[in-house]
C-alpha cells in the first residue's frame, strides 16, 4: 500500500504537477518562493520514486506469504537498487558541474585577455569586462571569480541608467549563486530516463531566478531603465521565429516589469509552507510507519 | 600588476603586431609602447603560461622561441561571443545572459551582421 501511494504521489509530482506550475501567472509575483517550490517538487518526486524502489518487494513478499529470508533478500535487493538511483544522480550532478566549470573557466580566462580595459572607467565594478564588437551582449560568468561581460554594441545601445540596471541584474545572479541552482535542475533532468523527464522545471525555474534578478535590479534602478534595456536587446538580438508568445521569457518578463511590483508577503509564506509540506509530509505519513514493518524484516 | 592584466598586456602586443615576435621583442615593446617596465624573466613566464592555456602559439626558431597568437583578436572575440550565445541542454547552467540564447543560425546571423557593421 505505502509503495502505491508513494507512486501515485511521485507519478503526479512529475507528471501533472509540472504543465499547471509552470503555467500558472503567481509563481511571478513571489518568484524565489516559486523556485524553491520546484525543488520540493523535484525533491518529493524523487523521494517517492525511491520510496517506491525500497518498500514494493517488501511490500510484495509480504502479501505473498513469503517467509523471513525472502523478505530480507527483498528489501536488499531493493536499497541496492535505490542506491544505483541516487548514485546516478549524483554522478550526473558532478558531471553538470564539472564541465560547466570547465567552460567558464576557458570563457573567463578569454574574456579577461580580450577586455577592453580603457572603456570601463566609468563602469565602477570591478568584474565587469567588455568585449569589442558590435552584437550587443550582456551576460555574466558565474563562478568564484565571477565575470560581467558587456559589448561595445550594447554600451552603445542602452544608455547609463540602462547598463546600470543590466549590471544589477547580472550582479544578483552572480551574489544569488542561481548557476548553482540551474546545474541541480539540469543535471535532475539528465539523469531522468527519456521518456519520463520533462523540461518544464527546467525552463520555468530559468525564468523566475531572471524574475527574481529584475526584482532586485528594480529595487537599485526603478523599473524603467531595466525595462528599456530588455526591449532594446531584445530587439537587436531576435530570438528565433517560431517562440511562441506566452512562452518567450523575454516578453513576459517586459510585461512583468510594465506594472509596480506587487509582492505578497502572505503568498510567500503559503507557497513556502507547501515546498514543506510537500517534504514533510510524504515522509511521515507514508515513510515512517512502513520502516517502523520493514524494520522487523531487517536481517542485520 | 596583477598576472590578469600582464597577460591581457603581453596578448595585446602580440595582436597589434601579429607576427611571431620573440621573448625580447615582447619585453621591448611592452617598455616602448606600453610603458611597462617588467622583468625580462616575467615576461617570459607570462608568454610560457599563455602558451600552455592555447592562447599563444610556440614557434621554435633556431635556438630561440617566437609567440604568435592563436587567433586573431577578432577571431577570438568571435569564438566568445559564439560561445557564450549557443545554448544546448547540458550548456544551460553554465552561463547567464539577459535576454537569453541563440539557435546557431540566428546566432550565426547576428555575428555576421555586427561584423559588417564594424568595417
Amino acid at each position: 500500500m505505502t509503495a502505491l501511494l508513494l507512486g501515485a504521489l511521485g507519478l503526479t509530482l512529475s507528471l501533472v504537477v509540472p504543465g499547471p506550475l509552470a503555467r500558472a501567472h503567481w509563481p511571478g509575483r513571489a518568484p524565489a518562493a516559486a523556485v524553491l517550490l520546484w525543488q520540493a517538487v523535484t525533491l518529493a518526486a524523487v523521494l517517492s520514486a525511491l520510496g517506491v524502489v525500497l518498500a514494493a518487494p517488501e511490500e510484495l513478499t509480504r502479501a505473498f506469504g513469503s517467509g523471513r529470508p525472502v523478505t530480507a533478500a527483498a528489501l536488499i535487493g531493493a536499497l541496492a537498487v535505490a542506491a544505483v538511483i541516487v548514485l546516478r544522480l549524483l554522478i550526473s550532478l558532478y558531471g553538470v558541474s564539472k564541465r560547466s566549470r570547465a567552460r567558464r573557466a576557458r570563457h573567463r580566462l578569454l574574456v579577461d585577455l580580450l577586455d577592453r580595459a580603457e572603456q570601463r572607467q566609468e563602469l565602477d565594478a570591478g568584474n565587469v569586462r567588455v568585449l569589442q564588437g558590435n552584437l550587443p551582449l550582456a551576460y555574466c560568468v558565474p563562478g568564484r571569480e565571477a565575470r560581467v561581460v558587456l559589448s561595445d554594441g550594447a554600451l552603445r545601445l542602452l544608455d547609463r541608467e540602462e547598463i546600470d540596471a543590466v549590471i544589477a541584474h547580472e550582479q544578483t545572479h552572480l551574489r544569488h549563486r542561481h548557476e548553482v541552482v540551474m546545474e541541480s535542475f539540469t543535471a535532475f533532468y539528465r539523469a531522468v530516463p527519456r521518456l519520463l523527464r520533462s523540461r518544464a522545471p527546467l525552463d520555468a525555474v530559468h525564468v523566475l531566478l531572471e524574475m527574481v534578478a529584475d526584482d532586485a535590479a528594480r529595487r537599485r534602478t526603478g523599473s524603467a531603465p531595466l525595462r528599456g534595456a530588455l526591449e532594446r536587446l531584445a530587439e537587436a538580438v531576435p530570438l528565433a521565429e517560431d517562440v511562441a508568445p506566452e512562452t518567450d521569457s523575454r516578453r513576459v518578463r517586459m510585461e512583468r516589469l510594465a506594472v509596480p511590483r506587487n509582492p505578497s508577503v502572505a503568498l510567500d509564506l503559503l507557497v513556502v509552507a507547501a515546498a514543506l509540506a510537500l517534504l514533510v509530509l510524504p515522509t511521515v505519513i507514508l515513510v515512517v510507519p512502513w520502516l517502523d514493518r520493514a524494520l522487523d524484516a531487517w536481517p542485520l | 600588476m596583477a598576472l590578469g592584466d600582464l597577460e591581457r598586456e603581453v596578448m595585446t602586443v602580440l595582436w597589434e603586431r601579429y607576427d611571431p615576435l620573440t621573448v625580447r621583442e615582447v619585453h621591448q615593446e611592452l617598455a616602448r609602447e606600453r610603458h611597462r617596465d617588467l622583468a625580462y624573466t616575467t615576461v617570459m613566464t607570462v608568454l610560457d603560461r599563455l602558451a600552455k592555456k592555447g592562447v599563444v602559439r610556440q614557434l621554435k626558431e633556431g635556438r630561440a622561441y617566437r609567440y604568435a597568437p592563436a587567433q586573431s583578436r577578432e577571431e577570438m572575440t568571435a569564438s566568445v561571443m559564439m560561445d557564450a550565445l549557443s545554448g544546448t541542454p547540458d550548456q544551460d547552467a553554465a552561463l547567464a545572459h539577459f535576454v537569453g540564447q541563440l539557435p546557431p543560425e540566428a546566432l550565426r546571423a547576428a555575428i555576421e551582421a555586427a561584423a559588417r557593421q564594424d568595417r
